[in-house]
């Protein structure tokens, strides 16, 4: 028994309770408050990443960080092949995201189509990639297949997830932004593509990818899982690697593990990483990264063509 | 294992629980076995280095009281070279051997001795100094030996304030491990309170405003000058939350069982001038210099240019404390600069104060010390952040172009961070200009004093940041 001195421990146990019963009533009051008007958002990268996990049903998806999300462009695809696109990835995400939104569209009906972007280092180790697990909190309670994504993130996730306010931890804003019109007039996309108006200006940075030799193994299983869940459900496959406006040394040991696990599982890898076509056109580019809307169009063109005679 | 983390949580719990529940006689095992616990938990075998300074300060600090005259001032030189030995060889080793080497090649000559793979042990800097402190007050006679083996070891080691003070002395604390503390309702909601708003400043203010100090310090060639003038700006309000909100977690915590840890803060934000900044700044370590190196080189009753050096050097060291960094010793360096320009310059201050007539606008002149003070502080924190000199330079270089727009990736973290400052300033401002009058935090009613609190829970949960790790001063 807990020795007291003046005042008693019932006395504080009473106020503790107290303390928790009021946490609990604005945690549950703010918690509803903030998810209704989460998913009443009509604009922003979470309303993209809801219209991706809830409504989307078209054919063709792409996943992807930003490389997918402004060089796939989606009217291209849709007017070539025939068939609807959406392009549901997401900036700066690794392939935790893009494996969870799968998990929830599979669960609501079968794409034709999956191009996934592959990104060089998109295997090495580093704790950014699960703190980008954040965005997906939203939707643990509504989704129980994304959950074995979700715990990733940590330990002590599920029970951070008890609360109803902590999913959208640092929502706030985008959540008022996205209400409002000032969101709408400043995220316009077609079917989740956005396109890059400027041109790349240099100079042009080498980059040695021999330095990340360490892969994180769950990074890769979760990669294979994504493969695995295409192949279970039918799904076309491509996984795509955009080009890069770089001087690189060395070989990117990322996109050669991914390279190796999609040969294992017989994914076609189309790689344009070191393509001369674009890399020799720095006018194609935005930045290092990026292709702008000229780049855009050629890229596209070419995926599709590709995607035609592997048929 | 760092106080905003859920294991943290859980062994606080289980600890105070357990801290109560046992006899009196028996808390300060429980506490010397879960400090222990606390500690290994970062890199289990720096417990060793830890035991060593122990057993060296606690026969030492008996020998001294047994003994006199040179023997006895042996006695604590001995304590003072192991513990500065084993702060100098894994802090220092590296860093002395490099500029060795820099030196050697200057006359075209290479380093025979070789770098060493060694990690810094968490806190060293924090417990060493506290360990020291012991040695000297006994040797000075104002403390008496303990010879409880493990009281004295607690003292050294007591988790809150292991890792990152603050800095306690054996006349405030050793004592309180021997009284028996009573489980007290109210004692134990105000450590409470002080571990949320400790917790709110650290994850809500300090890695908050971490994202976008570190987005533009850790990429200096492609950041523009108003964007590191503001990422400067804000990194003097990340360092201040980040390094109080752990004191005020540490201090909470002890206070939770019944412990009181000296004030380590006094907000320094509204200092008037950069000498009374370091009256209000890190006062456990403030102190120790004052103690233990200004006062013993003489301090201020020296002459003049003596009085100088003595400031220079203590602010030298000091930076030097902080990291084997010449980053550090610069910063420590301009702040010595700082006080000795001030007392030199105080007499033509003072005229163009009577002058210009701005002392006689309280208010604005108020403003404008606290202001230029706010400002020479972050301008020597630019050397504290910076990782290189050279960095640190480019930094300077491009801040005074005043060009560029203030980078924003669109994730709106510059008004949360506007919004945390503001909140800050608020609360302290409260504190420091009107303390008599309304407060919340410190209501006569129940439910009002715990709305507040509950507010600051709700806004660390929607509003802070999870996944920001460390505390920058864990790294000293």
């Amino acid at each position: 028994m807990i020795k007291t001195g003046n005042h008693s421990f019932k006395n504080f146990l009473l106020k503790l309770a107290a303390c928790f019963a009021l946490l609990f009533i604005l945690d549950i009051g703010i918690g509803k408050l903030l998810k209704n008007f989460y998913f009443r958002q009509q604009s922003g990268y979470d309303f993209l990443t809801t219209y991706s996990i809830e409504k989307t049903k078209a054919d063709i998806l792409i996943f992807g960080s930003s490389r997918a999300v402004n060089i796939f462009n989606t009217i291209i695809f849709s007017e070539r092949t025939g068939l609807s696109c959406f392009n549901a990835g997401r900036y700066g995400e690794p392939i935790f995201y893009h494996y969870a939104v799968l998990k929830a569209v599979v669960k609501r009906y079968t794409p034709k189509i999956i191009l996934l972007s592959f990104d060089a280092g998109n295997f090495s180790n580093n704790t950014d990639a699960y703190d980008r697990i954040t965005v997906l909190l939203p939707y643990y309670k509504n989704h129980p297949e994304i959950h074995s994504v979700v715990t990733l993130k940590g330990p002590y996730e599920k029970l951070k997830l008890l609360s109803n306010i902590y999913p959208y931890n640092s929502l706030l804003l985008p959540i008022i932004s996205g209400n409002s019109n000032y969101s709408k007039k400043k995220y316009i996309t077609d079917n989740g593509f956005i396109p890059i108006e400027k041109t790349f200006e240099g100079p042009l940075q080498t980059f040695d990818y021999s330095k990340e030799k360490d892969l994180d193994s769950i990074k890769i299983n979760v990669y294979k899982s994504f493969i695995e869940e295409c192949i279970r459900q039918h799904i076309q496959l491509y996984i795509v690697c955009p080009p890069y406006m770089i001087n690189p040394i060395g070989t990117d040991h990322s996109i050669a593990e991914a390279k190796e696990i999609a040969q294992q599982y017989n994914i076609k890898f189309l790689d344009y990483s070191r393509d001369t076509f674009f890399t020799s056109k720095p006018q194609l580019f935005a930045d290092f990264r990026h292709l702008n809307v000229n780049g855009v169009e050629l890229f596209s063109n070419s995926v599709i063509k590709k995607l035609e005679s592997l048929r | 294992m760092i106080f905003n983390s859920f294991h943290f949580l859980f062994f606080f719990i289980i600890v105070t629980t357990l801290y109560f529940i046992l006899p009196h006689k028996k808390r300060w095992l429980l506490l010397l076995l879960s400090s222990c616990y606390f500690y290994m938990a970062f890199v289990p075998i720096y417990i060793l280095i830890l035991g060593f300074t122990i057993v060296v300060d606690y026969f030492a600090a008996i020998f001294i009281e047994n003994s006199a005259g040179k023997q006895r001032r042996l006695f604590l030189v001995g304590s003072l070279i192991a513990n500065i030995g084993i702060l100098c060889f894994f802090k220092y080793y590296n860093f002395i051997n490099t500029n060795f080497s820099f030196l050697l090649h200057g006359f075209g000559l290479s380093n025979p001795i070789p770098y060493l793979s060694i990690l810094l042990p968490i806190g060293l800097s924090f417990h060493t100094f506290q360990a020291m402190s012991y040695t000297i007050e006994v040797y000075r006679g104002k403390q008496k030996t303990e010879r409880h083996f493990g009281i004295y070891a607690l003292y050294v080691m007591f988790y809150p304030q292991l890792v990152a003070g603050p800095i306690e002395r054996p006349q405030n604390l050793l004592h309180q491990f021997r009284e028996k503390h009573t489980f007290d309702s109210d004692r134990v909601f105000e450590g409470l309170k002080i571990i949320i708003w400790g917790l709110f400043k650290k994850l809500v203010i300090a890695d908050r405003l971490g994202i976008y100090v570190n987005g533009a310090y850790n990429n200096v060639a492609q950041q523009n000058g108003m964007t590191l003038l503001l990422a400067t700006l804000f990194f003097s309000f990340q360092v201040y939350c980040d390094f109080s909100g752990y004191s005020d977690i540490a201090i909470g915590t002890a206070r939770v069982m019944g412990f009181n840890l000296m004030t380590n803060f006094r907000r320094p934000v509204f200092a008037k001038t950069t000498g009374e900044f370091w009256k209000r700044w890190h006062i456990s370590l403030s102190t120790w210099f004052k103690d233990y190196l200004y006062f013993p080189i003489g301090g201020s009753k020296v002459s003049v240019p003596r009085w100088y050096f003595n400031l220079m050097v203590v602010f030298l060291i000091s930076g030097l404390w902080h990291g084997a960094n010449w980053t550090y010793i610069i910063w420590g360096g301009i702040n010595g600069f700082y006080l000795v320009f001030a007392i030199i310059t105080k007499k033509y201050s003072d005229k163009f104060n009577s002058v210009t007539g701005i002392n006689k606008l309280p208010r604005l002149y108020l403003f404008f010390q606290i202001s230029i003070t706010f400002l020479l502080i972050s301008f020597s924190r630019i050397f504290f952040r910076a990782r290189t000199v050279k960095d640190a330079v480019t930094i300077i270089k491009k801040i005074l172009t005043f060009k560029g727009s203030v980078f924003n990736d669109g994730s709106a973290i510059i008004i949360y961070c506007f919004v945390a400052i503001f909140f800050l300033l608020t609360v302290e401002l409260k504190k420091e200009f009107y303390k008599g009058s309304f407060t919340l935090s410190h209501h006569q009613n129940f439910w009002v004093r715990n709305s507040y609190y509950s507010f600051l829970i709700i806004l660390i949960i929607l509003l802070g940041v999870f996944d920001g790790g460390q505390f920058i001063y864990f790294q000293f």
